[in-house]
């Protein structure tokens, strides 16, 4: 029952970490307007896992019934999460400079957090292990006996997630600003890795990419999943027992560049990558509200 | 600002695109090849896989873990490239895994605790890709069997009505003499109701299932109590359980779409049943009325053997002469135990007896390992 329920919290930390922080981050940068973007993309994640489970479950569909094609969906809106949470940090970069020596009214201007790209942020976290959720819960709750044991151990690990996503928040909107901006971008880095190495696991498997079976290391004996902190360690920063080189290559070549280019104190500059965008370009002019970038779609 | 937006619609329109490609490439509709899906019972320690050859193209794995870690299930081709796996199979609950096999050798393996290399087994797909129902005859042979289920199925609902309705009403004599009756049609099409994994033991289950962590319910609750005690005064919920589980499987075995080495593997599993269950009086151990469910498996695996039978006599016309001799000794053996409409009870036959029976059902499980080979060919 306890490894069951530890399941369930794996796969809501899994999700609700980088919902935690995003919105922690909007709260503390005096854009609450935005929250019902956020829980409308969280929202059009479960939905849209709940539907798909249970076409899978119930249905004789086709679309993604084989296990790879699952792989690659989560591994492309892994992906696909990596690179909006990335340029999240970049913005909380943005707004951490802004901060220093200034006033507060000049974060509006540093960031231009689009409406769409927070919805979307939020429905990527969610929908990619969302599916994979859903599915465990249907066979639960179709073999549940009577006391339907493993279905509420399922719900109490996600409960216990959405718990410590709720107290990760709550902390961090306490904090002083400056340190906030720069801890929970620190912290995020760490989730984006992962997810980032989680993705490439799920091409590996997917066979997209190859060297599933080139392992870097295997510390399963001193961490063994199955156990409350290896549950913890592989549901936010999925560290786990066994990684394929590949995997922590995907994971050096992503922290190792992000954490340098957030933690370089230098001038509002481009901070940019290949293939992330650092809204930190903008001068702070005095107008106070600044328009808000609203994506034409 | 202006950043922001075209990174915003930069990574929406490669995740669109990606997206459309990752599903879109595979939504062919690719059809089941066989139908039925395989049994895989996980454990802590074993991982038992129903069938170990099966016929090329989509291959189902319905995986029960009934262990009390949290399991994986994998099919390695050569090399340990990983060509399906079904994670997080908590205690306590099945999921599927569907799988395209080209003909070849893999393996399966089960990762309780999900480290490590799993406990493996070989799995060897066979024929062309080409389902094995494509082949006319084998069509003709699984339509056959469909319809010898949905006749088995039919009459195991009206008896557990029946069975049932004497319990709660009270009954203890109606309730006993229907207890083997009801079973018959169950025991006939078993290897079928246990494709559909944790409604066997819930229906079937024996006292053991306690160990497991399940409940004890279905008939041999019913039976213990009718038995033992005489008091099924309590039993109204647990009479309710079996007929709605029993409601279900029907419907399931009804539905489902088996496949040709699902009836010679079916015809297998019954022998094993008899062997295992019916022969040592472990099954009916306290209404001793394991005789029913022995002639009930021996005629659902005769009717799985009859309904290949015009594949068999094409492909192997020895094998059909050995079965149909084989079937003949367990039915003559068998004979001399009748009583009336029924049979004699486990406790009124000598270890003769019994050694005589297990030596007749051994004599006809050779020649009916054989069938599979002969259908996946």
């Amino acid at each position: 029952m306890f490894a069951t329920y530890l399941i369930g919290l794996r796969e809501g930390l899994e999700a609700t970490l980088v919902v935690s922080i995003l919105i922690a981050f909007l709260v503390k940068s005096d854009r609450r307007e935005r929250l019902p973007q956020v829980w409308g993309g969280v929202a059009l994640a479960v939905v849209l896992s709940v539907f798909f489970g249970w076409l899978l479950e119930y249905t004789s569909t086709t679309l993604l019934a084989k296990s790879e094609d699952r792989e690659l969906f989560e591994a492309v809106t892994s992906v696909a999460a990596v690179i909006f949470v990335t340029a999240m940090i970049f913005w909380m970069r943005g707004a951490a400079r802004s901060l220093s020596g200034e006033l507060r009214g000049k974060l509006s201007d540093a960031l231009a957090v689009g409406s769409l790209a927070v919805a979307l942020m939020a429905f990527l976290a969610v929908v990619r292990e969302g599916l994979e959720t859903a599915l465990i819960f249907y066979s639960a709750a179709q073999s549940a006996q009577v006391d339907g044991g493993p279905l509420y151990a399922l719900i109490g690990g996600v409960v216990t997630a959405i718990g410590i996503g709720y107290l990760l928040y709550a902390s961090a909107v306490r904090i002083n600003l400056t340190r906030f901006f720069t801890w929970t971008g620190a912290l995020l880095i760490l989730v984006a890795a992962g997810i980032f190495k989680y993705g490439t696991h799920d091409f590996q498997e997917a066979g997209v990419l190859p060297g599933i079976r080139t392992m870097a290391y295997d510390i399963s004996g001193v961490l063994d999943p199955s156990t409350w902190y290896g549950t913890l360690l592989g549901g936010m920063f999925n560290v786990t027992a066994e990684s394929t080189v590949l995997e922590v290559v995907a994971w050096g070549a992503y922290v190792i560049p992000v954490l340098l280019l957030f933690l370089l104190p230098g001038r509002r500059g481009s901070g940019t990558t290949g293939t992330t965008g650092s809204a930190s370009g903008t001068t702070g002019s005095a107008t106070g509200a600044a328009p808000v970038a609203q994506p034409a779609v | 600002m202006r950043t922001t937006r075209f990174v915003a619609l930069a990574a929406a329109g490669a995740l669109a695109g990606i997206g459309l490609a990752g599903c879109g490439a595979k939504d062919d509709g690719s059809k089941d090849a066989a139908g039925g899906a395989i049994a895989v019972k996980a454990t802590d320690t074993a991982c038992e896989v129903g069938s170990t050859t099966v016929g090329a193209g989509t291959v189902v794995f319905n995986v029960t873990n009934s262990g009390a870690k949290v399991t994986e299930f994998y099919v390695y081709a050569a090399g340990d490239r990983v060509m399906g796996e079904v994670e997080n199979v908590v205690p306590g609950i099945s999921r599927e895994l569907h799988v395209e096999l080209p003909a070849g050798t893999y393996e399966t393996a089960c990762k309780p605790g999900m480290i490590g290399k799993g406990i493996r087994g070989a799995l060897t797909v066979s024929g062309s890709s080409a389902p094995l129902t494509d082949n006319a005859a084998l069509a003709a042979a699984t339509d056959s069997y469909q319809r010898y289920v949905q006749s088995q199925t039919g009459a195991l609902l009206d008896k557990t009505t029946e069975f049932v309705t004497a319990v709660k009403t009270g009954d203890v004599a109606g309730a006993k003499a229907l207890f083997p009756v009801a079973r018959t049609y169950w025991e006939r099409i078993e290897p079928v109701a246990e494709i559909f994994g944790d409604l066997d033991p819930k229906i079937d289950g024996r006292e053991e299932v306690l160990e497991e962590g399940m409940e004890f319910t279905g008939f041999h609750r019913l039976e213990k109590d009718l038995w033992t005690t005489g008091d099924i005064s309590k039993d109204g919920p647990i009479a309710d359980r079996l007929l709605s589980d029993v409601k279900e499987i029907v419907a399931k075995a009804n539905a489902e779409r088996l496949s040709p080495l699902n009836l010679a593997n079916g015809a297998k599993e019954l022998l094993d049943e008899v062997a295992t269950g019916k022969i040592t009086g472990e099954e009916d151990r306290y209404s001793h009325t394991d005789l029913w469910d022995f002639n009930a498996n021996v005629e659902g695996s005769k009717a799985a053997i009859a309904a290949l039978r015009p594949v068999l006599t094409e492909r192997a016309p020895e094998l059909v002469t050995s079965l149909d001799s084989g079937f003949a000794t367990v039915d003559t053996t068998l004979g001399k135990h009748r009583a009336g409409d029924g049979w004699k009870l486990h406790t009124e036959l000598s270890q003769a007896d019994l050694k005589d029976l297990s030596d007749a059902i051994n004599a006809l499980a050779e020649p009916i390992s054989k069938v599979a080979a002969v259908v996946a060919k």
